[in-house]
């Protein structure tokens, strides 16, 4: 719907997540309102390399969602998009068999793709050789296939795709969804993130660039967004999934409609492979995009959900940009305190934090900051979630490549 | 049944999502939403269990789990 000012929001309908901080929204919300990390040592994923510190979600059953007989078909980041879409429909009361499918669109964010089923494959290549190798590898590894089998398994037959902007593709994928909604290609948009990369050889590409915490006899307190000794990320894996509609639409089939994706805006640093430019001008320009998109104020956002990944230079660059753009007014928090950092699914995940902050009114803690950077000169909410009256909320990501996402959500 | 027709029902319980009592004499693979892909996986399994050359060729969609067995079975008595 074009409201006032020419502005387009799409209505968020439904939320499905499968996090570390719990199967299903309802569990993720609540642990992450409590501050209480999620990192746990020795995952038995990364099994043999010093770096065995992230969030992982165990119990999570693929069969319960795809069935037994295709759960093996699919990796990981597969099972925890199709899972996370189940939940996201059913929130949304949407019937996949009662919809025109042509008319439903997925778009999902990924980083890496299916990373457990690529290395396990070149380990079969290295030591049996490779007519011993999967016939399964591609359709398993590919990064566009949790897309894929969303739209298999549900019969969304619209446009599908993945977005792959590294640690902001879940923010990609919620502005190109939106856009699809704009520009009259699709009814509904399932849209969202899935990444399920904790295996012994990314992890190990993530630690010999020092991108990772070492603070590994106290995994919980590892990931510490904003503190003065933060020193790197905790790597996790999970998928949220959110459902895009027109407004009337939405109201028009009874549906509740959560929260609006107003604005959204993306640029490029430019500048290094990894490092984020450190003035935060790239970034910038991501952020006054989504403002301009949503044609707010930058003095009226009430909100950052913050990118917040506890490297020593984002946490920075990422202050220093909302000081500067956004004043002092807005509560800043960054779930990843209690999540650890999942990478391409992340952009998603706080997106559906976003929507429940909009929705209820909390706004959650950033766990672990005990000792705020004193050159951060920010409103961090901490210890505990914080009641707030949120109007209008921004969530950042930032991904290696210099390319930035921003999402700009409003209350209906 | 033969022990290759539980080795084989075997393999399709570790491997391929079916439970045992799903599977019976006549089902065909096909019954078992196992497609081509799937069959090259399952190939390469039983290669490995039974210690026998296969090839591509050697199992098909269509086949009943007897059929199968009887494959796998007439591979043995070539490689003895």
């Amino acid at each position: 719907m074009t409201a006032a000012g020419g502005r387009y929001d799409a209505a968020v309908t439904g939320i499905g997540m499968v996090t570390p901080a719990g199967l299903g929204t309802a569990a993720s919300w609540d642990r992450i309102k409590s501050a209480n990390g999620t990192a746990a040592q020795r995952v038995p994923a990364l099994s043999g390399i010093p770096a065995d510190i992230g969030c992982w979600i165990p119990g999570f059953d693929p069969a319960a969602t795809v069935g037994k007989r295709k759960a093996w078909r699919l990796d990981r980041s597969s099972q925890f998009a199709v899972a996370a879409a189940a939940e996201a429909l059913a929130d949304a009361g949407l019937d996949p068999a009662a919809w025109d499918g042509a008319r439903v669109g997925v778009v999902l964010g990924s980083g890496i793709g299916g990373a457990a089923t690529w290395e396990k494959q070149h380990n079969v290549l290295l030591g049996q050789g490779s007519e011993k190798v999967s016939a399964l590898l591609i359709p398993m590894l590919a990064v566009n296939m949790s897309a894929g089998y969303v739209a298999m398994e549900f019969g969304a037959r619209g446009p599908n795709f993945v977005t792959a902007t590294a640690c902001a593709s879940g923010s990609t994928a919620v502005g190109a969804a939106r856009e699809l909604l704009r520009g009259g290609h699709c009814d509904v948009v399932i849209t969202g993130g899935a990444e399920a990369c904790l295996v012994p050889s990314i992890i190990s590409g993530f630690q010999q660039m020092g991108a990772l915490s070492v603070r590994r006899g106290e995994p919980t307190a590892a990931s510490r967004p904003f503190d003065v000794d933060r020193d790197g990320f905790v790597p996790a894996e999970g998928a949220a999934v959110l459902i895009l509609e027109r407004p009337e639409s939405a109201r028009a089939r009874g549906a509740r409609v959560r929260a609006h994706v107003s604005g959204y805006g993306a640029s490029a640093d430019a500048y290094n492979a990894t490092a984020p430019e450190p003035s935060g001008a790239g970034a910038e320009l991501a952020l006054r995009a989504a403002l301009k998109d949503a044609g707010v104020d930058p003095r009226s956002v009430d909100h950052v959900n913050a990118h917040g990944t506890s490297t020593p230079l984002n946490d920075l660059m990422e202050a220093r940009l909302i000081r500067r753009v956004l004043g002092d007014r807005p509560a800043v928090t960054s779930v990843k305190g209690v999540t650890g950092h999942s990478l391409g699914a992340s952009g998603a995940v706080e997106a559906a934090v976003a929507v429940l902050t909009v929705e209820q009114g909390i706004i959650p803690p950033t766990a672990n900051l005990d000792s705020q950077d004193p050159e951060i000169d920010l409103d961090v909410v901490t210890k505990e979630a914080r009641p707030a009256d949120v109007e209008v909320v921004v969530s950042h990501s930032f991904g290696f490549g210099g390319q930035n996402a921003v999402v700009l959500l409003t209350r209906p | 049944m033969s022990s290759t027709y539980d080795r084989l029902v075997g393999l399709l319980t570790k491997g391929f999502g079916v439970e045992a009592d799903e599977v019976a004499p006549e089902n065909t693979f096909e019954d078992l939403e196992l497609d081509s892909l799937a069959l090259v996986e399952l190939t390469l399994a039983a290669q490995e269990e039974f210690g026998i050359p296969l090839t591509d060729d050697d199992l098909h969609a269509k086949n009943t789990m007897t059929e199968a067995a009887g494959v796998l079975d007439a591979k043995q008595v070539t490689v003895r």
